[in-house]
């Protein structure tokens, strides 16, 4: 086992680690943090998305070892003294899911696209989740939650 | 399993030598973590190759290299491989859909990995050489003689790659990539790329035709009757189509992705596609 420190959300977190141990494994499973979700951990499903110094990566296809000197950001660090972030919101308002499993991963790759691109093209957020499946199909209402979610961002 | 961070390369070679064929170097980790169990249950030593400094893309006398651990986005956003001569790499990572693989997937990566991937068929098509690394010093391996069978590549024990070089294409000369996958998050099923340069009269003065994902060999291979219909001609729909069409002496393979009679089709859709991309860039290079 080799120790090591993530800083997950702005918190330090100490654990140990086996070398093919996978992020979202540890995550989930060692820190409980369980609003990253894990669909089918070959990196064809994108639930497990996570950012890693405010980029996205999948979290089943990284070391949790090689994890330890970026900033990661789950689902559970979005919001703010009490308030959610925008695309949170927006996916309520909109109905950007059904049964909500492909949510985090969608959101969190929807925050890495508005943080570099606060006024995004369709086109722009479908790429954005190209690598993300919706069981349910919900994919026409997932863009325009990120549509509104990039609005409510910019105050408008 | 045991795990080395290196902060130099021969801290790296060190590892990889005292561990053989029981240590990888692992990059973006995209294939290792994704195949651990089947492929890698062997492995006693992992060596992450991330803090080596070779993550670069520069020219040097006339040749652009990248550095192994280059990820495939960072291949896409600098400006010598999105614009200009070479950016053929960046329209063929623009084909891999997946954002979250595209930070993480380094050229190194896939590279080494002799199969469904799309950057070696293109490096095939730009003649492209593979620095290999270790304690006895480095070698080169051209392309296309990396590849030596499904997922088997020309690595001996203690190496490792540590650059790709590709040799600036002359005046007039354009690339272009297309494949076929089933979805966004799959692996190509078909993938061509192509390098034409335009000489006397808007002839083909050189051209490359290679093809990937898509052989029984498992490896990128290049179609050698396509090339020679190009060569010489002009570059017409007539001419064009016929190449495309001589692509069918690729022998494809059967798998459950798609059958060796659909692929051998999207063979020829993929190269005609790319012909036409190619010939587009090459009247736009002066
Ligand atoms: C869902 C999914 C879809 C994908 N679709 C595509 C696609 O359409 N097209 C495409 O081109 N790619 C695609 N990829 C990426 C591709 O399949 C590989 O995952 C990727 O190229 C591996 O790069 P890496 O840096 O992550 O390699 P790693 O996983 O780190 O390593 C891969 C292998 O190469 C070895 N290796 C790595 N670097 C070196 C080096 N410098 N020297 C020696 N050995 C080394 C490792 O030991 C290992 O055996 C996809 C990946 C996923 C997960
Ligand atoms: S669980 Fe990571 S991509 Fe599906
Ligand atoms: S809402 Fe159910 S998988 Fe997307």
């Amino acid at each position: 086992m080799h120790p090591i420190t993530l800083n997950i959300n702005g918190e330090k977190h100490e654990v140990s680690v086996r070398p093919h141990w996978s992020l979202a494994y540890v995550i989930r499973e060692k820190l409980g943090l369980t609003g990253t979700k894990t669909g089918c951990e070959m990196g064809t499903c994108g639930s497990c998305t996570v950012l890693l110094d405010g980029k996205p990566y999948f979290s089943c296809l990284r070391m949790a070892i090689d994890s330890g000197s970026y900033a990661i950001t789950t689902i559970e660090g979005l919001d703010a003294d009490g308030k959610l972030h925008p695309l949170q919101q927006a996916f309520i308002e909109e109905h950007g899911m059904q049964c909500g499993f492909c949510t985090p991963g969608m959101i969190i790759a929807a925050k890495a696209l508005l943080d570099e691109n606060p006024v995004p093209a369709e086109l722009d957020i479908r790429e954005a989740i190209g690598g993300h499946l919706c069981r349910c199909g919900t994919y026409m209402r997932i863009v325009k939650s990120i549509q509104k979610g990039a609005r409510i961002a910019r105050g408008n | 399993m045991e795990y080395f961070n290196p902060g130099d390369l021969n801290e790296a070679y060190e590892i990889l030598m005292k561990y053989g064929d029981a240590a990888i170097p692992v990059a973006g980790s995209t294939f290792f973590m994704g195949h651990r169990e089947e492929l890698f249950d062997e492995v006693d030593a992992v060596v992450n190759i991330k803090r080596l400094g070779l993550s670069y893309i520069r020219l040097e006398k006339g040749r652009l290299c990248i550095g192994a651990t280059t990820t495939l986005a960072e291949l896409h956003r600098t400006g010598l491989t999105a614009k200009g001569p070479f950016r053929i790499f960046a329209e063929t990572v623009r084909e891999l859909k997946i954002m979250e693989v595209r930070n993480a997937a380094t050229i190194g990566g896939e590279v080494c990995i002799a199969g469904e991937v799309d950057m070696p068929t293109t490096l095939l098509a730009y003649d492209a050489d593979i620095v290999i690394g270790s304690r006895n010093g480095t070698r080169t391996v051209s392309m296309s003689e990396f590849h030596k069978g499904y997922l088997k590549n020309a690595l001996q024990t203690g190496e490792m790659v540590i650059e790709v070089q590709v040799p600036e294409p002359g005046r007039r000369t354009g690339g272009g990539f297309a494949k076929f996958e089933r979805t966004a998050a799959d692996l190509p099923i078909v993938n061509a790329a192509v390098r034409l340069t335009l000489g006397r009269g808007d002839r083909c003065s050189d051209a490359r035709v290679a093809v990937g994902a898509a052989t029984v060999s498992g490896i990128p291979q290049r179609a050698d009757a396509a090339e020679k219909v190009l060569l010489d001609g002009t570059l017409d729909d007539e001419r064009i189509r016929k190449a495309a069409a001589a692509s069918n002496s690729i022998e494809c393979v059967n798998d459950f992705r798609a059958s060796a009679e659909l692929r051998t089709l999207w063979v020829e859709c993929a190269v005609e596609d790319a012909i036409r991309k190619a010939l587009t860039h090459a009247g736009e290079e002066k």
